[in-house]
Parts: C-alpha cells; structure tokens; sequence
C-alpha cells in the first residue's frame, strides 16, 4: 500500500528530473546554435561590407588600386607566389610546362579537344650524362621509345612536340567517341568496339525517318596516329537496302572522314532525314 | 518542436557557412587581382621577411619556406619561356563568375612566342569535381602583328572557332621556329 505508493511517487520523481535534465540540455544547445547563428551572420555581414567597399575602391579608378592599408612583407610575397602561380598554369594552357628537379627536368604535356582541357601526362628527364627519360605516366600504346630514339638527343623541342602530336590526337580519338556513346547512345546499336590507342572504331548504328529506322555499319580507322580525323572510312547499310540509303551511306563517309564523330552526327541527326 | 528549431539553425549555419567561403573567395581573388607590386617591393619584403625570422617563426610557413617557394616558381617560369620561346608579357586574370564548383576567370594575356607577337583574351571555366578539376576555355579571341601573313591568319582563325587555345599556342611555337630558323638562313645568306 503506501511503500508500492512511495516507489511509485519516486519513480515519477526520477522520470520528472530526467525529463527535465534533457529539456535544459535541449535549451543549452538551442541557445548554442543561436550563438553561432548570430555570429556567422556577424561575418558574413562584415565580408559583404569589405566586398562593397572593394567595389566601390573600384569605381571611377584606371588601372591599378593598392590596399589602403600597408600590406605586411608577407603578404606581398605571398601575393608574387599565387602571381607567379598563375603564369605557370597558363603554360599548362600552352600544352607544355613543367618544372625543374635536382637532376633534369620534369615536364608536363597536356592535352584539349578544342577548348576542353582533358588529360596531362609527365615525362622526367635526367639531362646528365645526357639525356634519359626517368620516368613518366604517358600509357604504352603510345610509341615512345621509337619517338624518343629520333628525337630526344638532338632535339628536345622536337620529341615534346612529336609526343604532344601523339598525345592529343589520341585524347582526341578518344573524346569523340565518348561522346559518341554519351550523346547518341540511343542511335547506336550494340555497343562501340574500339582498340586502346582508339585508332579503330567499329559500330553499328540507325538513321531514323518517320516510323522507320535503317541500321548502318560503320568501319573507321585512323592510320595517322598524330590526326583525330580517320584515314579510311566504311559505312555499309543492309545489301537488300535501296538505293537511297547507299547513298546516305556514301554521304555519311565524307563526313565521318571531314569531321569529328560527334559533329557529324549532330549534323545528320539534326537535319532530320527524309528517306521518302 | 525543440528538434525543429534545431534544424533549422543548424541548415542556416550551413548555408552561413557557405556564404562565407564563398564571400572570402570572391574577396581574396579581387584582392589579388587588383594588386600590384613592383620587384623591388618584392625584394624589399623578402629582405624585411629575413629579418623578421631573427625572431619567431608563428607557426605558418616560415620566411626561408616562402622565400625558397619565391625563387624554386621564378627558375621554373624563366626556363619554361626560354625552353618554349614563349614569352609572357603581361597576363592579368579576372574573376567573373564563382558559385559553388565552378569558377569562370576572364584572362587577358599577351607575349611572343620568338618573334611573334600576340595578344589573346579568353574565359576559364573551371569546374570541381570529386577527383579533378575541369577546364574549358570560351570566347577565344586573338591578335597577331604580323596579321598579313595569311598561314597565320588561317590557324588564328580556326583556333578562335573552336577556343583551342592549346592548338594555337602549339601551331604559333611549331610555326614561330620555322620562321626564326628560316629568318636565320636568309641573314646567312645576305
């Protein structure tokens, strides 16, 4: 009777202090969260403040503005190094940089499809006793030893020049069909069959008209090693097929063979075909 | 209903916080952009750095780090222009667009590559990703002086089509050395 009551009382008791305890808890954090809330809005409202003023320092100014304010030694060569920092990434833009190493120098070749910058590839060279690749990331389907054998001791601008030519037109090869299976997977048939050095590139693919689809197979191989354009191309339709589809067929070889893969699709998906 | 306003300062913190890199980012970049210093400076800083090591170092890079940092970027770019014969002579880059991952910077350059002069201006994107950054280059717009040579127009004109900035520094380098070395041959030959 009044023992099972007491117990009972404390356990509410007990219940009522834990449920307290975390509602106080819960208010610490909350004012918490509002203190860093304040804060953060603090600076945030301060950074805009510094942007404004930056802005307005600008305006009605020709050419250069210095910091008001003495900058520290510091900060100044701090400012030459992310200056210089600049210059060398825009050699990284020119397709040749590199730096300096105890023992000869490392470069870097990189690579674009027009203006998209895609893969980089080192070459470290030792200039004594003479000059020797290192090492270096470029992959082994690129012939680099015959490359080097012609080049690398009597002309180095050469052998990076010959490499690049190697390097982009291969990255080039390999952009097209990527976007080739990225843009107009639906047109392909199957799946794209391509070497490592993408220099062979065999698919099937459809030229659609109103309610009919006609399949095509394409063949292209690009002999030239340093051009991203194929040297020989063949495009085929069903042998029963009429004949006007052997003349899309003939049509799309000269554009597969002036323009890059992706274009020319672009160009005779677009144009959206009347076979009638 | 506590919870609530929890989240709710807490997705403001987050957002709060990604105001502010992005705050910083925009102001640091203008900073720089808009700075100037001459060597001289340069050197002075350097020599008041050096002398301010004689007493502490606070933890971030020291004086000789950064010094060391200096000179290791200035051997490196001098040998590249001698090493490629182009030469940079004034590039100034402008930040016009930053929001997230993705930063576009107008850059305006100009230099010879040999005895080609040029001036080119084009947009950087840059994009972020998990493992790299991107870049794309747009509005590709250059100018020669020697303008009447038409084999220059002709590569000037279809690297400005399609913004390969990358074949157009690699056609002006394979094309300024056959004309040096052709220059070279002809004053032999006076």
């Amino acid at each position: 009777g009044v023992f099972a009551h007491l117990e009972l009382l404390e356990a509410q008791a007990y219940k009522a202090a834990v449920k307290q305890e975390e509602s106080e808890q819960q208010k610490e954090k909350l004012a918490g969260l509002r203190a860093r809330v304040q804060e953060l809005r603090l600076q945030r409202d301060d950074l805009r403040a510094k942007l404004d003023l930056q802005q307005k320092g600008q305006l009605g100014k020709e050419g250069v503005v210095s910091d008001p304010a003495q900058p520290s030694p510091r900060a100044v060569v701090e400012w030459k190094i992310k200056n210089l920092m600049s210059m060398l990434q825009v050699f990284y833009l020119t397709g040749i940089s590199g730096k300096l190493t105890k023992r000869g120098v490392c470069f870097c070749i990189s690579t674009a499809y027009e203006g998209t910058y895609l893969d980089s590839y080192h070459l470290d060279l030792l200039t004594k006793p003479e000059v020797q690749i290192y090492r270096h990331s470029l992959p082994v389907f690129i012939p680099l030893q015959q490359i080097a054998k012609k080049y690398l001791q009597t002309d180095i601008r050469r052998f990076l020049a010959v490499l690049s030519d190697h390097l982009n037109a291969y990255v080039g090869r390999r952009y097209q069909a990527d976007q080739l299976q990225e843009h107009f997977s639906e047109q392909i048939e199957g799946t794209l069959q391509r070497n490592s050095l993408c220099n062979l590139l065999v698919f099937n693919y459809n030229v659609s008209s109103t309610s009919k689809t006609f399949p095509f197979h394409a063949r292209l191989l690009y002999r030239d090693l340093c051009c991203s354009l194929p040297t020989e191309v063949d495009v085929s339709c069903a042998s029963d097929a009429p004949a006007a589809l052997a003349e899309m067929a003939a049509a799309h070889v000269g554009l597969f063979r002036r323009m890059a893969l992706h274009k020319a699709f672009s160009s005779f998906s677009s144009a959206g075909e009347s076979m009638d | 209903m506590d919870d609530s306003n929890c989240q709710i300062y807490e997705d403001e913190i987050q957002s709060l916080e990604e105001e502010i890199k992005l705050l910083t980012e925009k102001y640091e970049d203008k900073q720089q952009e808009s700075t100037f210093f001459s060597d001289e400076e340069i050197l002075m800083s350097i020599k008041s750095l050096q002398e301010e090591f004689q007493g502490e170092s606070k933890g971030h890079e020291s004086p000789l780090d950064l010094k060391a940092q200096l000179e290791s970027l200035e051997t490196d770019l001098s040998f590249l222009m001698k090493f490629t014969g182009i030469q940079f002579r004034s590039h100034s880059k402008k930040t016009v667009e930053r929001t997230g991952n993705r930063t576009v910077q107008k850059h305006r350059l100009s230099g010879n590559c040999h005895s080609l002069s040029f001036q080119l201006e084009f947009h950087l994107l840059e994009m972020q990703s998990a493992e790299s950054v991107s870049a794309v280059v747009t509005d590709l717009h250059i100018v020669m002086a020697s303008a009447e040579d038409s084999d220059i127009t002709k590569f000037v004109s279809r690297a400005e089509e399609r913004g390969s900035l990358l074949t157009f520094f690699r056609s002006l380098s394979t094309y300024a050395e056959w004309y040096e070395h052709r220059r070279r041959t002809f004053l032999h030959f006076k």
